[in-house]
This record gives structure tokens, C-alpha cells and sequence, in this order.
């Protein structure tokens, strides 16, 4: 995790070559209702192997390449917070010997926040981290509740505090739009995440995804979900609350005090290469994206017999990097910015999605100036929409 | 030459699915004509679709061979249709033939249509040979539905024979009876030469294949022929018969029937009734021929993608080679661009002609709401003929407004009689009378605007009467009604392509129908969406769609962006089938949202 200075660096565009990574720990003390990423529960003696399987395939990404340092290393999950300090250290090494970052990198762990103890922030911090994203959810027991979130809304702070003492930046998930949550207590939610000092806050509507416990709940008809007009609501008082408060709103569901933006994400939306490392992870180098398998077993035992772990594999035509970009860019606040999609995709957006963009500039969905074209606030509620439309245009 | 005594020609007719096909493969593997390794279901249904249907549209004519009384007879097997759709065609091949098997299935009884092609039959002189057909079933009731055929038809009961075509049981005492019973053609192979054009079809090959029925005198290979309609000379250049394979032959006579090619290259270059003769010894008169089915069910058919509008036009042109009946011309709709205006026979007609389109071409097509042949009056006097709503002029010139009627039939359980009888007084149907086949079957007549039969009658009648009614129909003429053309309006803008006519009467309560159903097809936009039902530029009924509140995915980093791409390229690719109307995608289920009575 130690700093380097910048060696000789690649001089390929950001779209080619990859100066961000990602790696997965898909470890979990739980699984909650609505999750449906890749994890696993209960595998706690699975850790030691994985992290093995995890030290060959970082190392074989850098024999295969000439050094190249990142300005981003992202560990996310599942629970990187939940392995054990003696884990967590071991996962520190790892990594700041297959992934060295340059000096000034913004190095980020996902965390939740019963599983967040003062020794493994002081280990983080001392490793060199520089930014903590805690899973909070939500400061009500009733929403964390029906979230079946394991954890308490005095964790959340003491966490918060915890990360702020050893002065890393915080950033904090919320779910808004949670079964029997109302306005005001997403209010209190947002007041409490802004009083608390956080840097940076996620806000996610809650999403039913297929096959997760919460989704067959909704099915059987034993949740009822928010209605659309009170989720636009809640997402529209967060915009407005988080503003008053000082964060920009850079990208749909985030938000950021004055340098505080998560540098790591943005590399997605700006649709630039990324490594991608662990169970289920996706990677993007040289217009190929690759996502490893999501079984857990399959993932250790492919890389001890010294396979690549990758079970999908799809590399973009012109059409498929004009989509993605485009619907990546438009999340940003900075949306899409002609120069600059024209030298990532060869196309000229302005003229390439003539046909529907005037007609959404008209309707007041979109707003242009002389840099690009980007959601306006309208757009931002029905932005998929508004991504369909341009679609049609190919 | 076949002596014509040794010649049997003969139609079988019945309701879809009471086995005809089937029945006619058994007389092929009796004759030896196939074997049994060639024996495949319904051989005689050449097209797919017609196969999926279990209909059969073209007239395949079949030649076998059989030993009676040591004498080797000639059966010349004609297949008709068996749909409301197609007794046009029924009764071309039956003016081909001297007898007619009636078949009717043994476990369903007399339908609606049975009736409809007996009648024709008789009226076209023919010996009917009655049969009942899946006697091997334990369902089957064959004293019940002899007694149907008695009361309906007037067929005694001890002349109906019993067969299955699954088994074959029965099929040698068939043969025997068609030999027996129907009476060899009279004409005389040595009169000039007056040969019947009773179907075509269009091989790419070889061209026109045209299908004859030789009435008198007799025609040869290499003979020079003269269309008597058309007054145009061919020469034959190969003949033959279909046993069931083509098989050349070099002359044909009085009696028989066949094929002839004469390398003519369009369709519409031979008349379907027209009488071949020979160019340099001619006969005085033609034959009688038939009147030619006019178009009595219209839709616009129009390419989803505005770019397809010349492939469309070549498929078109491509069904027509081997569909005459079916009609086509470009119409311009202000709302859907450049699409046809195409005439079909009927409903079925128009689905079969839809699907073998989108399946020949892979284009994606958006129809119209089918509508009937107007005829508007002017107060000037003339005479307009309306296919299309658009066509309608300002009601101050109309002095009256015609639609085609017809009478029809039902044939029902006489528990549904009240059914029917209410389903047909709120389609502006006259009651005509109800006779009983037996103490629980029924028929019912009335006389009814053709209009309201081509919605959804069809449909009502089977599920009213669980499946055990059918109907049959023709048209009688045009009357004067009070009609009106109902428009729609989206967004504002009026759709000419929605636009219906409609009985005055029903036009709000349809309006009101109309635009509910199209509130549920078309998807929510970015903005409100407002449908409107107009008559003759009142408002009379309106709706709304509500615009999109919230659409947006919480959650986009590296590992979704496919998977998102993916997804939203779906939904935006699932709108093809769709036409937008200024900012509006409506769906090819909103063209249809006519159709929809509410009930």
C-alpha cells in the first residue's frame, strides 16, 4: 500500500490502458434481503485459500504486463471489513506487492460497520488507505429492519468516528425507498449522514432485483413496495437536501463535498479500462470486458491449478462502445462531453444522436452547451428513459 | 386416352378438421398412388402455415388409379377448402367434378360450413356421396349426426357410408361408392375443345401452372390454345397429371383432368374461369366460368422501419404470383408514411396473407384495423367505393352511406339459441328464423352488416358455445346506414391510420372502448399522452396517459454496464414493432384496440 512515484508510464488513452482495479471479497457475516451481488456466507474457512487464489491472479496481471501504477485500487463486496485483522493484513501485502498505486492514489475499502473495529482502521490507516465506504443503509431501525440489515444506528456513528479519528475520508450508503419508510424518516436519514460530517454520500433507491429473498417477499405479496411518485419524492429531497448541505451532485446517486468525489467510480462512468480481481469481478482492458466466475470454489480452484478464473469474455464493436459510453457519461454530472467521446468512440455525439436529442432538449430532459449535452434535473428521474430514446438513434 | 365411362372426377368437402386431409392420404395409399413409406400427414396441404392450421387453401388436384370389376378407373380427387373465407374457391372445384364426398365427422355432427358447401354442391348439380368420417372413435355418435344430415340436408340415412382415415377403415367401400354412384363426365373427346381453368399457381421455374378441367374435345402437347376471356394464344408446352407427383402426359381428353404450362409468365395473365379451345378450330361459346370474389375485408399494412417500405412491395408482389384473391396498392398514411392498402377474402385470409409475409420477408409489419368495402352516394350523384376511412368525404356531401350485408348461419346447441340471438342483436343483426336439426342442434339465421361480423363474432360464437358453434356467411348486397367515420386523436394530432366506420348508434360507446384499450397498450412516456375519440370533429371520448415519474438504475459501476447496455438496448429494440406518431410509440396491439367490444 505504499506509495511509488510514477514510473515510465503507458501511453495509451484511459479507455485502453487500465490505471484502475478492483478487488472483490465476497465474504459476508450475512446475506441481506436485496442483495444479489456475488457473495458468500458462511465460508469463513474458505478465506485463507481465497486470498491465496486472489495473491496468483494479481500477481499474473503484473508478470504479464510492464509495472503500471495505479491511481485507483477499490476493495469492495461483499465485507472486506468482515476478515479478521491477521486477514486483513495479509490482504494488504498482497496487494502492495501485485498492485502498487503512485503517490497520491485514492485507495478505497467497503466496509459495514458492526464489523469496522478500531484495530482494523488503525491497520488500514497505517497500510496506507486513504478512503472508507461504510455500508450504513439507514440511521432508523425500522428501515434497517425491513432492509434486514444486521446491524444497529449507533454502529453507523461509532463508525463513522472511528474512520474520521484516523482521518480517512468517509463515505456513507443510503437506501431510500425502503418498504414503510417514509419521507421524514429519510429526511432524518439525510440530516443525520450530513451532521455526521461524512465526505461523500451514496443514495441507491432500492432495487427488486430477481431471485433475491426480498424480490420473492414482494412477489408473495408480504412487502408492498414504495409507490413511484413517493420514490421520486425521496430522491428529490435528497438532491435538494444534499445540496443546501454543500455536496455535488456528480452523478445519480452520488454526491460529494468539494474533492471528495470517489475517483475510482469515476473511471466507470467515464467508461475508461479498469482491472477487475476476485470472485465475480469484471474487468475492461483494451475494449474487452471480462467477468470472472461468481462460484466461489470454482474461482479458488481455477487459479491454484493456474487458470484464468474469467467464465465471460466480450469485446466491444463501435456500436456497443457508443451505447456504454454513452449511458455511463450521461450519469455524470459533467454528462457527455463531445471532445472527448469523439476521441473515445470516433463518433461526434451532437450529430451521432441528433435525431432524439433535440427533441429532448425541447422536452427539457437534457441540457447542452458548447463542452457536450447532460441530464437536466428533470431528466435525472427517468434517466434510463431518456437513454432508451438515444439508443434508438443507432 | 381414358374412356370416359372409366372416369370419376370428385371434391371432397367438409369442416376443417374433420379429417379430409387425412382421409385423402388413405385413398393414395389404397390406389397405390403412394407408399406407405411416403405416407406422411396431409400430404395434400403443400404450405407450412396451412399445415399448422390444419386448413387447406390451394387446390391440389390428385389423379389414382383403381381396379374395380377388372376394369382400371381413373379418380380425379379435387380438393376445396374448407373456411368462410374461401367458397369462392370451393365452388371453382366443384364445378370441376361430377360428385362431391361429404364428409363430416362423426363426433362433432353437421357444422355450419358442411351445410354451406352442401348447398353449393347441389346447386352445382353434383352427386353427393355422404360419409361419416372418425367412426372409429368411441366418442363418435353416427346415428345422432345421421339424423343431423337428414334434417338438414336430406340425406337418407342408409346412404351414408362410415370410414377413418386414421385407420382406413371403410376406405375400400368409399372407392367402391364414388365409382358406383357418381357419374362419369359427359363430354365428347371428338367436340371442339372447351377445357375449364379452374385454379393456377405460379412455379418460379417453369411459370404459370395452369390447373383444367377438360369438358369437351381434347388438348395435346404442343397444341396451339386460345384463352377465350382473354383472347390471348399460347402453346402448350408440357402437360400432365399429379399421381399425386406431376406426371407428363401427352394429351388430355374430354372428362379429364390436369395440368398444362404454355410459358406464361404472370398470374394475371390467366383468368381463373376462363375456357381453353384450340386457336385454329375454336368453340363458339365459352363455358359459364365464374364471377370473380371481389375484396371484402381492407387493412393497411405498413413496414414498422420506413426503410422496408420497397422490400414490403416486393413480398407483396411475390404473394400476389400465387394469390390473385388478394389485392394491394400503396396508400400514404400522414401518421405511419408509406404502407399498402391491401384486400383480402376474409379474416382468415388476411391473417394467413400477414404471417406469410413477416415469415417469406423476416419484416416487421404494423396492420391497420381491418375494415369492410363502403359505398357512399354523393350528393352529386356518383358513386364512391370506400376501402379505407380516410377515403370518406365531408358528411355534408354524403346523401348516403352503404355497407355490405349478409346473411348467416349458426349452427349451434339449441341451449345457446338465446346466446346467439342477443350476441346478434348488438351487432344490428335482423332475425331471419331457427330451425332444429334435432331436439339439441339448431340453426339460426339472420341478416347482420358484414362489418360486424369481421371483428370478433367468430370468436363471441366459440366461446359462448364452449366450442360446438359455427357460422358461415355470404353476401347478399348493399344497404344504406347511418354510418360515420369515428377518428382518434394522439397527442392532438389525429391518426388517419386509427380512423373507423362505424354505425352511429355504436360509435361513442366503441370510441370510449377504443381509447381505453389503447390507454393499456401504449407504454408511459416522458410526457402525458392524451387519446381523444372524434366524430366528425367532436370530442366524445378522452384518456390519458400519465408520464414517466421515475426511471432510472441506482447502481452502475464496472460490473454492470453490459449488463445494462444489454438491457436498455432490449427494451429500446422492443419498440420495433411499433410506429411513432409525432413523439408517440404505439403499438401494433393500439391498431387493433377496434377490435376490442369490451365484453
Amino acid at each position: 500500500m505504499i506509495p511509488h512515484f510514477p514510473p515510465t508510464e503507458s501511453t495509451d488513452p484511459p479507455w485502453i490502458h487500465p490505471r484502475a482495479a478492483y478487488v472483490h471479497i465476497p465474504f459476508c457475516a450475512h446475506q441481506c434481503g436485496y442483495c444479489d451481488f456475488a457473495i458468500a456466507t458462511g465460508k469463513d474457512d474458505r478465506i485463507s485459500a481465497y486470498l491465496e487464489a486472489l495473491e496468483w491472479e494479481t500477481s499474473r496481471w503484473k508478470q504479464a504486463q510492464k509495472p503500471s501504477f495505479l491511481g485507483t485500487l477499490f476493495v469492495g463486496g461483499g465485507t472486506p471489513s468482515h476478515l479478521n485483522p491477521g486477514q486483513l493484513a495479509r490482504l494488504c501485502d498482497l496487494l502492495h506487492h501485485s498492485l502498487p498505486v503512485r503517490l497520491g492514489a485514492e485507495v478505497s475499502m467497503e466496509a459495514n460497520p458492526e464489523s469496522l473495529t478500531a484495530e482494523k482502521v488503525k491497520l488500514l490507516a497505517q497500510s496506507g488507505w486513504s478512503r472508507i465506504s461504510l455500508g450504513a443503509q439507514s440511521f432508523s431501525r425500522g428501515t434497517l429492519k425491513s432492509l434486514d440489515r444486521p446491524h444497529d444506528p449507533t454502529a453507523v456513528r461509532n463508525a463513522v468516528t472511528l474512520v474520521k479519528e484516523a482521518d480517512l475520508a468517509v463515505s456513507l450508503d443510503l437506501i431510500f425507498g425502503a418498504p414503510g419508510q417514509s419521507p421524514a424518516d429519510w429526511q432524518a436519514d439525510l440530516g443525520e449522514a450530513i451532521s455526521l460530517g461524512t465526505d461523500h454520500i451514496s443514495t441507491y433507491g432500492l432495487t427488486y432485483e430477481k431471485g433475491t429473498p426480498l424480490e420473492k417477499r414482494v412477489r408473495l405479496g408480504m412487502v408492498r413496495p414504495v409507490g413511484e411518485e413517493l420514490e421520486r419524492r425521496m430522491y428529490s429531497m435528497a438532491m435538494e437536501t444534499l445540496g443546501e448541505a454543500g455536496y455535488e451532485h456528480y452523478e445519480i446517486s452520488n454526491f460529494a463535498k468539494q474533492k471528495k468525489r470517489c475517483r475510482h467510480n469515476e473511471v466507470y462512468w467515464a467508461n475508461e479500462a479498469h482491472l477487475g480481481f476476485g470472485m465475480g469481478a469484471a474487468g475492461f482492458v483494451g475494449l474487452t470486458r471480462n467477468l470472472n466466475t461468481r462460484d466461489l470454489e470454482r474461482y479458488i480452484r481455477l487459479c491454484a491449478e493456474g487458470t484464468n478464473p474469467a467464465f465471460q469474455s466480450e469485446t466491444l464493436g463501435p456500436r456497443e462502445r457508443v451505447i456504454e459510453t454513452m449511458i455511463q457519461n450521461l450519469r455524470r454530472a459533467e454528462g457527455i462531453e463531445s471532445h472527448r467521446f469523439f476521441l473515445q468512440t470516433g463518433f461526434e455525439p451532437k450529430a451521432f444522436f441528433k435525431a432524439e436529442l433535440n427533441p429532448l432538449l425541447g422536452q427539457g430532459f437534457l441540457a447542452q452547451d458548447d463542452r457536450g449535452f447532460r441530464l437536466s434535473h428533470e431528466g435525472k428521474f427517468v434517466a434510463d428513459a431518456v437513454m432508451k430514446r438515444l439508443i434508438r438513434c443507432l | 386416352m381414358a374412356n370416359n365411362d372409366l372416369i370419376r372426377n370428385f371434391s371432397i368437402i367438409a369442416h376443417i378438421d374433420h379429417g379430409k386431409s387425412t382421409l385423402a392420404d388413405q385413398f393414395l395409399l389404397k390406389t397405390g398412388a403412394i407408399s406407405q413409406r411416403e405416407f406422411r400427414s396431409q400430404l395434400l396441404d403443400g404450405m407450412d402455415l396451412e399445415r399448422e392450421r390444419g386448413i387447406t387453401i390451394r387446390m391440389h388436384p390428385v389423379t389414382i388409379y383403381h381396379q374395380y370389376n377388372g376394369k382400371t378407373y381413373e379418380l380425379n380427387l379435387i380438393d376445396t377448402p374448407g373456411h368462410v373465407d374461401f367458397t369462392y374457391e370451393v365452388s371453382r372445384s366443384l364445378a370441376a367434378c361430377e360428385g362431391a364426398v361429404l364428409l363430416v365427422d362423426a363426433t362433432q355432427g353437421v357444422q355450419a360450413q358442411t351445410v354451406a358447401n352442401a348447398y353449393l354442391a347441389v346447386e352445382n348439380n353434383l352427386t353427393i356421396v355422404p360419409v361419416l368420417n372418425k367412426i372409429d372413435m368411441e366418442i363418435s355418435r353416427p346415428e345422432e349426426v345421421k339424423s343431423e344430415m337428414e334434417q338438414v340436408l336430406g340425406i337418407r340415412p342408409e346412404e351414408v357410408l362410415g370410414t377413418s382415415g386414421k385407420t382406413g377403415q371403410g376406405v375400400d367401400e368409399l372407392i367402391v361408392a364414388l365409382i358406383e354412384r357418381i357419374p362419369p363426365p359427359q363430354g365428347n373427346p371428338d367436340d371442339k375443345t372447351r377445357a375449364l381453368v379452374y385454379n393456377s399457381h405460379f412455379d418460379s421455374f417453369k411459370g404459370v401452372v395452369i390447373y383444367v378441367r377438360i369438358m369437351e374435345g381434347r388438348i395435346r402437347k404442343g397444341q396451339r390454345i386460345r384463352m377465350m376471356g382473354q383472347g390471348t394464344e399460347h402453346v402448350v408446352i408440357e402437360m400432365g397429371q399429379f399421381r399425386p407427383n406431376p406426371t407428363v402426359v401427352d394429351e388430355l381428353g374430354a372428362g379429364q383432368v390436369g395440368y398444362l404450362m404454355a410459358q406464361i409468365k404472370k398470374l394475371d395473365d390467366v383468368k381463373i374461369g376462363d375456357t381453353v379451345t384450340d386457336a385454329f378450330n375454336p368453340a363458339e361459346l365459352p363455358l359459364p366460368g365464374y364471377k370473380e370474389p371481389k375484396p371484402m375485408v381492407f387493412s393497411g399494412l405498413y413496414p414498422s422501419n420506413n426503410n422496408d417500405y420497397e422490400s414490403l412491395r416486393d413480398s407483396l408482389a411475390k404473394l400476389r404470383l400465387n394469390d390473385c384473391s388478394f389485392t394491394y396498392g400503396p396508400e400514404n398514411s400522414e401518421g405511419l408514411g408509406w404502407g399498402f392498402r391491401c384486400g383480402f377474402l376474409g379474416m382468415l385470409h388476411r391473417e394467413i396473407i400477414q404471417q406469410r409475409i413477416e415469415r417469406d420477408s423476416e419484416l416487421e409489419l404494423v396492420q391497420t384495423a381491418p375494415n369492410v368495402t363502403y359505398e357512399i352516394l354523393t350528393k352529386k350523384g356518383e358513386i364512391i367505393v370506400v376501402d379505407n376511412p380516410q377515403k370518406v368525404p365531408d358528411s355534408g356531401q354524403i346523401e348516403e352511406f352503404r355497407e355490405p350485408f349478409i346473411t348467416i348461419n349458426f349452427l349451434i346447441p339449441s341451449s345457446n339459441i338465446g346466446d346467439i340471438m342477443k350476441l346478434c342483436t348488438e351487432r344490428r343483426g335482423l332475425f331471419s328464423k331457427t330451425e332444429y336439426l334435432s331436439p339439441i342442434r339448431a340453426m339460426v339465421t339472420y341478416d347482420m352488416p358484414l362489418a360486424e361480423v369481421i371483428y370478433d363474432l367468430f370468436d363471441k360464437l366459440k366461446s359462448l358455445t364452449k366450442g360446438y358453434g359455427t357460422m358461415d356467411y355470404e353476401i347478399t348486397g348493399f344497404r344504406a346506414e347511418d354510418l360515420v367515420r369515428l377518428d382518434i386523436l394522439v397527442a392532438g394530432k389525429r391518426v388517419d391510420a386509427l380512423s373507423t366506420i362505424m354505425h352511429r348508434s355504436t360509435a361513442e360507446v366503441r370510441g370510449r372502448r377504443m381509447i381505453k384499450k389503447m390507454r393499456e397498450e401504449i407504454d408511459r412516456h416522458l410526457f402525458e399522452v392524451v387519446l381523444q375519440a372524434a366524430i366528425g370533429g367532436r370530442i366524445v371520448a378522452r384518456e390519458s396517459i400519465s408520464a414517466m415519474r421515475k426511471d432510472v438504475t441506482a447502481k452502475c459501476y464496472g460490473g454492470d454496464v453490459s449488463r445494462k447496455r444489454k438491457l436498455l438496448s432490449k427494451q429500446a429494440e422492443g419498440k420495433k414493432r411499433m410506429k411513432q406518431v409525432g413523439q408517440v410509440d404505439i403499438p401494433q396491439e393500439a391498431f387493433l384496440a377496434v377490435l376490442e367490444t369490451g365484453e
